[in-house]
């Protein structure tokens, strides 16, 4: 029967298209900021017995953004949870309607992408004020070219770390990168000399000072050297700068992205206001 | 650690970041381009590739040992120089720089152009005060914070959509960053550009092509000027009493069929004096009239004064890819004298008295092919020379061989395609041979020569130093050292992979280091010590 034959093909492919649909549908409400900021609102209401609020760890329910793998990705996957629950585990069916489900995709998808794809709220123009002024980050820091050395550059590190982690990074202890640990080398000659390692091992020692110097040396030569665990960074900005300077410093950062960033939403800078 | 008390100290000494006195290189640096360092391409503006180092010489090299390796990720084919300054070194591969402890090879830090463009390859950095420079797959110039590789400021050159790259180490004189642009294989107009060292801000471009009613258009038929090639793919040097940069141009296009470009293609095969503050064009020489064999005038030319004909005189030594080696009087760029420096050569029967090649009819590309010698990879290329006073001797690396060359009709087309109208195929049953020659500066005529055994293609260029030595790396994988006076290999280690790069050298803690890029790794060596004692 070749004409069955060949009218299946297109029959099969018909139905294969349609399955896959179903498997990921698009969110229907989008994901625009004000989706997720509703989803936001919801999550905190609904989700926080167990996990912490916006979308960090909480009592009895592991973090949503963070440093771990997921094995939920999709729009459809992190729907089917939510709606749903996962079965053989502590997480339960939400008992929301469909749209309120899609609320929260919409703000977990949020929680997970980089500060760069976020509308974050703040006057980024003011943000960058503080970075330079009441926040000190320009002594180490450098954003497109202007800035210190010491520290890590940060003309991309919106596109780099999500917004909690952006947030973590300016409030918490975190541990110190590679290349910006703290040192402090004495000379034989008795020499001070305080900085940050940007490489080091058993015989050597590449030291950058704060006048953006580097010292080679060799360990033989040292007569003590301590390196600190503790990161030069300060971890107090929600406390040390007011509630409008931290919020667009926030912004700021948020929107360093060296590479392709989004286009401004419309009305985006009014945000917060 | 106290980090409050810490913090504060820390910036004791800099309380405003404009105050901050980084590590510098100075124009008096560049300049005198002493021995502890290797600030530029070519060692120096003279392009001497010269050191004044002698710890390592004739008598003490037999105990020349390898110090350190550092491997640069992913490299298959490095052709950088290493820029050495107060014991940082910094190489580069395509979108990429690394600084390392010049000492013990320990990387410092790495800079990586994302999104990164696969087109090489890169020859290395320029430094200037505070910033190192860079050029990248994508045309552009790049200032980076030498102490931690950071951006602080990018420049396009061209357009990288229309097919322009940059593949050679700029050079920065007087606070201006020079940087040229390749290919001229794909019919793109040629130019080199000098920049402001603090801003990356365009000071001036030299168009190495003349527009209709410039100077020089006249040896363009037609619009052939528009598709004509003329790029500055390697560094130049500079000679600071007459203010004047010497830069070799590229080939003229398309490359193998001059058919459509009747004249003499100004200036394409030049070497032209520029001056610096303006980039005006003082004076040009051009090596090969109207070629048909993809010869770049691209190779360094060399600054030496010396008695020429009785008297003490301003010279420009070039050994072309056309075969000859020239002696220029560079103040204004008047041939003084000139010979072949390979055996192989057909194309042309000598130089007229104003250095202009006589050709032989019919030694050409042709429709069928034609057997022309050099072939079109050239009796030199961007392997660089060095010239050392002490021996008044001029070294290059000379390569004996044939091509069979065709031409066609190609139409230009824009966007960064081949525009070569065929080309040269290399005699493969022919005797290729690769050989480090000694040349007398003034005459050309051959002193010594010291076969690279092995090799069919060039390998790397020289370093010649006050140890009374000829650093030279082979395809081959040999590095190996030579006796400027007889070309006698005194030391040689086998690196076990190609070389493709020029040595350097310098100090570091009082001892002195000679490296070299391999294919995948930068090595150093220096004399032996007994650290068990």
């Amino acid at each position: 029967m070749p004409m069955a034959k060949t009218a299946a093909v297109p029959l099969l492919l018909a139905f294969a298209l349609i399955a896959t649909a179903q498997d990921k549908p698009a969110n229907p409400l989008g994901a625009s900021p004000q989706v997720a900021e509703a989803g936001r609102l919801l999550y905190n209401k609904s989700c926080t017995a167990c996990h912490g609020p916006d979308g960090t760890d909480g009592d009895r329910a592991p973090a949503l953004d963070g440093n771990r793998r997921y094995f939920r990705v999709s729009e459809a996957a992190i729907f089917e949870v939510v709606k749903n629950g996962i079965p053989g585990t502590v997480m339960p069916s939400s008992g929301l309607s469909d749209n309120d489900v899609w609320r929260i995709v919409a703000f977990i998808r949020n929680v997970r992408a980089t500060a760069s794809d976020l509308v974050v709220p703040g006057d980024a123009q003011n943000g960058m004020a503080v970075f330079n002024g009441a926040g000190g980050c320009v002594r180490c820091h450098m954003i497109r070219g202007q800035g210190g050395l010491l520290g890590p550059d940060l003309s991309s590190i919106g596109a780099q770390l999500s917004l909690i982690r952006l947030k973590d990074a300016l409030t918490k202890e975190r541990p110190v990168p590679n290349g910006f640990r703290p040192v402090t080398a004495v000379t034989a000659k008795g020499e001070k000399l305080s900085g940050v390692a940007k490489n080091s091992d058993a015989f050597s020692l590449q030291l950058l000072d704060a006048q953006g110097k580097l010292h080679l040396l060799d360990m033989s030569e040292l007569r003590s050297v301590e390196f600190s665990k503790k990161s030069l960074m300060p971890r107090s900005f929600d406390k040390t700068l007011t509630a409008t300077q931290y919020r667009d410093l926030l912004a700021m950062l948020a929107v360093q992205a060296r590479t392709k960033v989004r286009a401004p939403l419309q009305g985006e800078n009014e945000i917060g206001r | 650690m106290n980090l409050r008390k810490f913090l504060p100290a820390l910036f004791a000494a800099a309380p405003l970041l404009s105050q901050v006195i980084l590590a510098q290189v100075t124009d008096k640096q560049l300049l005198e381009a002493g021995e502890a360092n290797w600030l530029t391409y070519n060692g120096s503006y003279d392009s001497r590739r010269h050191s004044a180092l002698k710890q390592v010489n004739t008598s003490t090299v037999g105990a020349l040992v390898p110090k350190w390796v550092y491997h640069v990720p992913g490299a298959t084919a490095l052709q950088t120089v290493p820029i050495v300054v107060d014991g940082v070194m910094y190489v580069t591969q395509p979108n990429e720089v690394y600084a390392v402890d010049a000492r013990n090879g320990r990387q410092i830090w790495d800079y990586h152009r994302i999104p990164a463009r696969q087109k090489g390859p890169n020859r290395g950095v320029a430094v200037y005060r505070d910033k190192v420079y860079f050029t990248t797959p994508d045309a552009h110039l790049i200032a980076l914070a030498a102490s931690t590789g950071q951006v602080l400021w990018e420049t396009k050159i061209a357009e990288a959509s229309d097919g322009y790259w940059s593949p050679a180490a700029p050079m920065v004189v007087k606070g201006k960053v020079l940087a040229g642009i390749a290919p001229g294989d794909h019919g793109l107009n040629g130019f080199l550009d000098a920049y402001d060292a603090v801003t990356g801000e365009r000071l001036w471009r030299f168009n190495s092509i003349p527009k209709p009613g410039e100077a020089g258009s006249e040896t363009w038929a037609g619009d052939s000027w528009k598709s004509a090639g003329g790029n500055t793919w390697l560094t130049g040097s500079y000679d600071p009493d007459l203010n004047l940069l010497y830069w070799g141009i590229g080939n003229p296009a398309p490359d193998f069929n001059g058919d459509v470009r009747a004249g003499d293609n100004l200036y394409t095969e030049c070497v032209v004096a520029l001056d610096l503050d303006t980039g005006k064009m003082k004076w040009y020489f051009q090596f090969t009239p109207h070629d048909t064999m993809d010869w770049d005038a691209v190779e360094i030319p060399v600054l030496v004064d010396a008695p020429f004909e009785g008297n003490m005189r301003k010279l420009m030594a070039h050994a072309d890819r056309n075969g000859f080696y020239y002696l220029l009087d560079r103040t204004n760029g008047k041939f003084l004298a000139g010979a072949p420096f390979v055996k192989r050569l057909n194309w042309a029967s000598g130089l007229t008295p104003e250095g202009r090649p006589i050709r032989i009819p019919g030694i050409e590309p042709t429709l069928k092919g034609t057997v022309v010698c050099p072939a079109a990879i050239g009796a030199a290329n961007w392997q660089s020379p060095a010239y050392s006073p002490e021996t008044g001797l001029f070294y290059v690396v000379a390569q004996e061989g044939c091509g069979f060359a065709h031409k066609s009709t190609e139409t230009f087309r824009p966007g960064g395609f081949q525009y070569r109208a065929t080309g040269d195929v290399n005699m493969k049953d022919d005797d290729w041979k690769v050989y480090v020659r000694a040349l007398d500066l003034t005459t050309g005529k051959l002193k010594w020569e010291s076969e690279r055994i092995g090799s069919t293609g060039f390998g790397g260029g020289l370093l010649s130093t006050a140890g009374g030595l000829i650093f030279s790396g082979e395809q081959n994988g040999q590095f190996g050292a030579l006796d400027a006076k007889s070309g006698k290999t005194l030391w040689h280690f086998y690196t076990g992979q190609q070389i493709t790069a020029q040595p350097v050298t310098y100090t570091v803690g009082g001892k002195q280091i000679v490296a070299i890029a391999t294919a995948t790794d930068i090595m150093a060596f220096g004399l032996f010590e007994d650290h068990s004692k």
